[in-house]
């Protein structure tokens, strides 16, 4: 083969350059204060009432999100195991489809249908019942995040679904299992690292998003993506931001650690 | 339970479809409400091809896309050639580091380029923005490249030494073309990766100048428009063109396989 | 006949674990060469630097008399049909075949006289156009042989190449190889680990284990005069047992006295400990009490043209396995006889590497 080392180069430096060094910025802004000097103010900074309280949030509704994907998800990626449909690829298409609209527009359809005069709304007057308030609701939010991530949970459950050799489970079958102990003992088991992956695809994004909240939240719901958005984008605050930046880090490695014990394939499924 | 299935297939297509097929219908209405259906008309999708803003933005979008497709492409594609020649241990410590940005979360990446460029005191523009997707695009071409320079590459390459090809003639002619694939699709991953980014963008932009993904942030945070319905009717029908048409081609190609 | 290719101590090793243990080796213009032995042996390594595709940590390997170690392998005059193949997916049969042609050069009527040439030379009239994804397992060793040939090589180097076949269709390319090196007119050097492959084509027959060369002779040498218990086992089925010489010309094998043909002249005098080989067809069987030994007989098996029998020794001590083409009932009470020329006496190893060495299998 064609060895020549310096090929990667480029790729070194960019690595350098448009991750390593940017990420130590954050670290380093993360722990200095205005004046330039050295302090664990912005990390502490997340014990403050508000940012527990979107910390919270933000964890309780990216969990809610991923259990309800992983609850649709899964019998979706069964059923399209078992489909003709789904070898010819035409139902894997359907999911793909919305993945490649824009998801600020899938968020504003959401937005529209919601809306105190959205269509939602029109409808429920239109046959008597009184005006609902559904924008602006962690329901709202939890909504618009199983609906952008969805995709995300179904297509990689799929191909580990999809890739599981139906000897094994006519094996389980033969050796007298019942459904039940199938499922548990053969197919759950094996499509772990689909879980895994799709787990990962939702549970991140949704802990630390600031769009959705913002669209279907009303600027009302803080999210601890919002606080961060904010600290940067308006108060021009990038100590704090860096600092509870920091934070949240901390909480998407630990639950990719977590996942990550649960895949021994090291997350090659992603793709 | 088949029937069942086909019945839990429906819903979930309907929860995933109708929202869109809501932003399509509202899109030919000629009233701006949301809710009631007056009369069709074309009138939001001309004015969405007046805006010059949109088109500005959709000109961006693009060519920040083709851009940093390219240089992905390009320095991902030679970087798995040079890691090809490096010792396991250095080689997994730059896949390690080629992760990060896969799995880190957006906002995390975006603000850290941005700091990035806020420290070293570089205008936020075009250019950052091209920058900062080429960064999030690299990992994917690797990915995608990677698995395909294997045993068998080395050992086509092996053959047309064998037949007496110079190691740039064998590289060319057989390794390049094995590559091609995981290139490519390295390629269209990337250029829909940078189109459909909205968060590294909001934060590695500077202030004048958008993205399609940006521009409806800013236009949905002012009021929604009827025109951004024409937007995503537009968009959803290209997207379901273009995907056609990539299955269409896959069937073929496995159908001749 | 004129020596084309000498390597001359070869030694390989990659990172600590050592390949080629100074290998020594002369093939000749025209010949067919087999190297032989397990997985791991060196036999591909071997391969691999005649090709050009490694370089030797030490030793020169010359061909037609010059000094070919540090050549590449695209300007030396030797082609390789892979494992597996190596054919290139992405071009067709025909621009497969003219790749070695195209490189060098020559005109396209050549190449295209070139590949018609080839492609029946393969039994493959007419799959000039056909993609390598239509071609079955047979057939794309064909092509890859054909794709070699074309460029005229002085020696063709062969990489296991039935590997991946069938027993029938192995079979039948065995006559085929030897048919088309018939043809050519050029050197075979030949890697297998099949011992059946190695025996029915081979001219000369090089056995390797370990980074060493154990034997190296003709198929009937190998065969019948095994150097050593290694070398015994590895080619076909064999009764390995150690002995002790205690007279001229006679070992002592479980306490019974075999003659047989080697002694001190040929390195056996008596009271050396040996090893002994005896094929299982050469154990003739007699009426009980009228052979050399006696035993019975614990399990019998047909495989085709004979049966195949486990004999256990009357104490009990020794199993042997037996060929033969009648058949007797197990728990039958038997007698044995081995002719004295079919009882091939080894040297024992020396010392526990070397009998690692050999017997590591």
């Amino acid at each position: 083969m064609i060895r020549k080392k310096t090929f990667a180069t480029p790729f070194i430096i960019w690595i350098i350059a448009g991750t390593l060094i940017p990420l130590l910025s954050i670290a380093y802004y993360g722990f200095t204060n205005r004046e330039g000097g050295f302090t664990f103010a912005n990390i502490a900074a997340m014990f403050e009432h508000d940012h527990l309280q979107a910390l919270g949030l933000s964890l309780l509704l990216a969990l809610i999100s991923t259990v309800i994907c992983l609850l649709l998800a899964f019998p979706m990626a069964m059923i399209l195991k078992d489909s003709k449909y789904g070898k010819q690829g035409f139902m894997i298409f359907v999911f793909i489809l919305p993945m490649w609209m824009n998801f600020l527009l899938r968020t504003m359809a959401w937005q529209v249908l919601l809306e105190r005069q959205g269509v939602i709304n029109t409808l429920i007057t239109a046959v008597g019942l009184p005006r609902q308030e559904l924008m602006n609701t962690p329901g709202a939010i939890v909504l618009g995040m199983v609906y952008d991530f969805l995709p995300f949970m179904i297509l990689p459950i799929y191909n580990t679904v999809s890739k599981i050799d139906n000897h094994l489970i006519e094996a389980a079958y033969d050796l007298g299992a019942s459904k039940r102990k199938v499922y548990t003992s053969v197919i759950i088991p094996l499509t772990v690292p689909g879980i895994v992956s799709g787990i990962t695809m939702v549970f991140i994004p949704a802990l630390t998003t600031f769009v959705i909240s913002n669209m279907l939240g009303g600027g009302k719901i803080n999210l601890i993506g919002n606080i961060i958005e904010q600290e940067f984008t308006i108060n021009s605050n990038w100590y704090l931001g860096s600092g509870l930046s920091l934070v949240m880090m901390i909480f998407i490695i630990v639950s990719m650690v977590l996942l990550q014990k649960f895949d021994k394939t090291g997350g090659e499924s992603l793709i | 339970m088949k029937k069942l299935g086909k019945i839990y297939i429906l819903i979930i297509m309907l929860f995933l479809y109708l929202p869109i097929f809501t932003l399509m219908v509202l899109s030919f209405n000629e009233a701006k409400s949301m809710a009631v259906f007056t009369r069709f008309s074309f009138k939001w999708y001309a004015e969405l091809f007046q805006s010059r803003l949109m088109m500005g933005a959709i000109v961006n979008t693009f060519s920040i896309a083709i851009l940093a497709a390219l240089i992905a492409t390009i320095v991902g594609t030679m970087a798995v050639l040079g890691m090809d020649a490096m010792k396991p241990r250095t080689e997994n410590v730059l896949l390690a580091a080629n992760n990060i940005p896969m799995l880190n979360a957006d906002i995390v990446t975006g603000i850290a380029l941005m700091l990035f460029f806020l420290m070293l005191n570089i205008p936020r523009g075009y250019c950052t923005i091209l920058f900062s997707h080429a960064t999030f695009c690299i990992p994917y071409v690797i990915l995608s490249v990677r698995p395909r320079l294997n045993k068998n590459t080395d050992r086509l390459f092996e053959a047309a030494l064998d037949l007496g090809a110079s190691e740039k003639y064998a590289f060319r002619k057989i390794v390049l073309p094995e590559l091609w694939p995981g290139i490519s699709s390295g390629f269209l991953l990337s250029f829909t990766m940078s189109v459909d980014d909205f968060i590294i963008t909001y934060f590695t932009r500077g202030a004048g100048i958008n993205t399609i993904s940006t521009l409806i942030y800013s236009e949905v945070k002012i009021g929604i428009r009827p025109s951004l319905f024409a937007l995503s009717t537009i968009i959803f029908v290209v997207a379901l063109v273009v995907l056609l048409i990539v299955n269409a081609r896959q069937a073929k190609a496995d159908a001749a396989a | 006949m004129n020596e084309l290719i000498r390597l001359e101590n070869i030694t390989k090793s990659f990172g600590d674990n050592v390949v080629l243990n100074g290998i020594e080796l002369t093939v000749g213009e025209n010949e067919f060469v087999t190297l032989l032995g397990p997985s791991g042996c060196g036999k591909t390594t071997t391969l691999r630097i005649i090709g050009g595709f490694e370089q030797p940590d030490s030793g020169v390997v010359y061909f037609d008399g010059k000094d070919i170690t540090g050549l590449p392998a695209n300007q030396r005059n030797i082609n390789t049909v892979f494992q597996n193949y190596a054919l290139f997916p992405h071009m067709n049969v025909g621009e497969n075949i003219a790749f070695g042609l195209r490189v060098s050069g020559k005109s396209d009527a050549y190449i295209k006289d070139k590949i018609k040439y080839a492609l029946k030379l393969v039994n493959l009239k007419g799959f000039e156009n056909r993609n390598i994804d239509q071609l079955s397992g047979g057939q794309q060793q064909r092509i890859a042989m054909a794709r070699a040939i074309v460029n005229e090589p002085k020696v063709l180097l062969l990489d296991e190449p039935l590997g991946a076949l069938d027993l029938k269709l192995r079979q039948e390319m065995q006559y085929e190889l030897v048919r088309l090196k018939k043809e050519l007119g050029i050197t075979f050097i030949y890697v297998t680990h099949d011992q059946e492959e190695a025996l029915t084509m081979s001219d000369k027959v090089v056995v390797m284990n370990e980074g060493y060369i154990q034997q190296e002779g003709t198929p009937e040498e190998i065969y019948d005069e095994p150097i050593n218990a290694f070398v015994a086992d590895f080619i076909g089925d064999s009764n390995i047992i150690s002995g002790k010489m205690v007279d001229e010309k006679v070992v002592e094998i479980n306490g019974i006295k075999f003659p047989c043909i080697d002694g001190t002249e040929q390195g056996f005098p008596p009271k050396r400990r040996v090893d002994v080989v005896i094929r299982p067809e050469d154990i003739e069987i007699r009426p009980y009490g009228k052979g050399l030994f006696n035993g019975t007989i614990i399990s019998k098996l047909f495989i085709g043209v004979h049966y195949e029998m486990l004999v256990q020794s009357e104490d009990g001590k020794i199993e042997w396995l037996l060929q033969n083409y009648d058949q007797h009932d197990v728990g039958a009470k038997i007698g044995m006889y081995v002719r004295p020329e079919n009882i091939q006496i080894m040297r024992k190893p020396k010392s526990e590497a070397e009998s690692a060495i050999e017997l590591d299998i």
